[in-house]
């Protein structure tokens, strides 16, 4: 091949290459035109459902219309979206009339095909969607998930079923919460306090008396998130017995504090010299939740505790008495004569200055 | 014979659904509304309008809180007399009290129910045409 072959090879093949990327910028260029077309029309249809939806779901909380328009299949998760929020924002009377809507669309059938998906917003969206209709012909599935791993998957199950039948959800639930370290006391807290705190409160009293020392406490720290008294005498019989570990005598107090019977008055304050620091904590929550203005004397004594955490609660509880004021604490803290016991005042005195102090001006 | 005016109600809420909730639930109950979605808008119209019949006013709202809106509503003159119903987060009591505190008349507890938001509204106003 000599110099002008060459040559001529490069040119075309320089032709060819040129050619070959216009090509593929058109071909991107279409195809980002294609997916920009594509996206307006989805938008469209969407907002044509939020527009068309959210007003007719408004004007169904107080009267569902005789006929309903269609949901496109493809915005059918968008719907659920949009029916759970105005569930969220709404409570009473006008929940049963979302669900008279959910009824006539057949949003069980379309929620329970979204939990055989893999997708675990989907499988989130379904459950909720079961819980919020009182679907008790999904009760299996949700019991079956209530046990799944993932903990939001299991906990949001539990949720749903406490939204059908509490009464009947509690006893199945009950094993679970004395077993699922990973489930947010947070969000349990909320799940319980949903329920009921009368059928919570039994059905948990009812599981304290079967269990076993270790989860004895984890049950009576959930039975205190319902602040109902109906297990109050077993829970006074626990402390008396005098048998209780130090993480169930906690647990108790923890649950007098919420309870805030003054009869467990005594029995808070016996526990304020307890050797074990937690026992002691909180006795000293306890107190500041209950307690009167002599026991201001008692909580001053734990700011000089050995330990920074009952240090701090005492701190916070004396805070809480409703018989403390700005000016209380100021002169309290002037008489203490250890630096922490005065350190451990600071944020405290500056959350009551909060407390007291007039709305921001704009 | 011409009809006599629809009283004005002043919502002030960001929360878009709950806006909507209340627009529809209180026009179908005769009133005209006024929104504001937030705490600028809230004071635009304090400053601006005729004090309304009533104002449904959301305590957590962005630029200015409703406690900071109640403030300065009260210090006017002519708004001093006019029945403000707060409405609250579930868990809030120290709102309430603040709320209370600052001059409101009642508040609601959301999510609520759309009858107890008429008998509250009832209760300063008599129900529109």
């Amino acid at each position: 091949m000599n110099a002008t072959d060459l040559t001529q090879v490069i040119v075309q093949f320089g032709w060819f290459a040129t050619a070959g990327i216009h090509l593929f910028a058109a071909t991107i260029l279409a195809w980002v035109l294609l997916l920009q077309a594509l996206r307006r029309r989805t938008v469209k249809r969407r907002t044509y459902l939020m527009e068309t939806w959210q007003p007719l779901l408004v004007e169904c909380l107080l009267e569902v219309p005789e006929s309903l328009p269609a949901i496109d299949p493809r915005d059918r998760n968008l719907f659920l979206l949009l029916w759970n929020h105005i569930q969220e924002s709404i409570k009473g009377s006008a929940s049963e009339q979302l669900n008279i809507v959910a009824g006539r669309i057949g949003l069980a059938e379309l929620a329970r095909q979204l939990l055989d998906n893999t997708g675990l917003r989907d499988r989130l969206l379904a459950i909720t969607t079961l819980g919020r209709m009182k679907e008790r012909s999904a009760w299996e599935q949700l019991v079956q998930l209530s046990r799944a791993e993932n903990a939001m998957l299991s906990l949001e199950a539990v949720h749903a079923l406490m939204r059908i039948d509490p009464a009947l959800a509690v006893p199945l639930v009950a094993p679970s919460i004395c077993r699922r370290k990973d489930w947010s006391p947070l969000k349990l807290m909320t799940i319980l306090s949903e329920a009921g705190p009368h059928i919570v409160a039994a059905m948990m009293l009812r599981a304290t008396s079967a269990a076993e020392p270790a989860i004895l406490a984890r049950l009576i720290r959930h039975l205190a998130s319902t602040r109902c008294a109906l297990a109050l005498p077993v829970i006074r019989h626990h402390v008396e017995s005098g048998e209780a570990s130090d993480d169930v005598t906690a647990a108790c107090l923890s649950y007098f504090g919420e309870c805030s019977d003054p009869q467990d008055l005594p029995t808070i304050r016996s526990y304020l010299t307890h050797p074990t620091w937690f026992v002691r904590l909180q006795a000293a929550v306890a107190l500041g939740k209950l307690g009167l203005p002599e026991d201001e004397i008692l909580l001053t004594r734990l700011l000089d505790d050995s330990h920074w955490w009952v240090r701090y609660r005492a701190a916070e509880a004396l805070t809480s008495l409703p018989s403390m004021t700005e000016e209380k604490m100021e002169r309290l803290q002037l008489t203490l004569t250890s630096l922490e016991a005065q350190e451990i005042l600071i944020p405290f005195m500056a959350r009551l200055r909060i407390k007291f102090r007039a709305v921001p001006e704009i | 014979m011409s009809q006599p005016a629809k009283p004005i109600l002043l919502t002030v809420e960001d929360e878009e659904i709950t806006s909507t909730l209340l627009r529809f639930l209180l026009e179908r109950s005769g009133y005209n509304v006024v929104h504001a979605a937030d705490g600028r808008q809230a004071l635009d119209h304090i400053d601006h309008m005729t004090p309304p019949a009533l104002v449904l006013l959301d305590v957590m709202l962005p630029y200015h809180s409703g406690l900071q809106i109640l403030t300065h509503l009260r210090k006017k003159q002519n708004w001093r007399q006019v029945p403000v119903i707060m409405l609250t987060a579930d868990s809030s009591e120290r709102d309430i009290q603040q709320a209370l505190a600052a001059g409101a008349d009642d508040y609601l507890v959301k999510p609520f129910n759309p009858r107890e938001l008429t008998a509250r509204l009832h209760r300063f106003l008599k129900p529109a045409a």
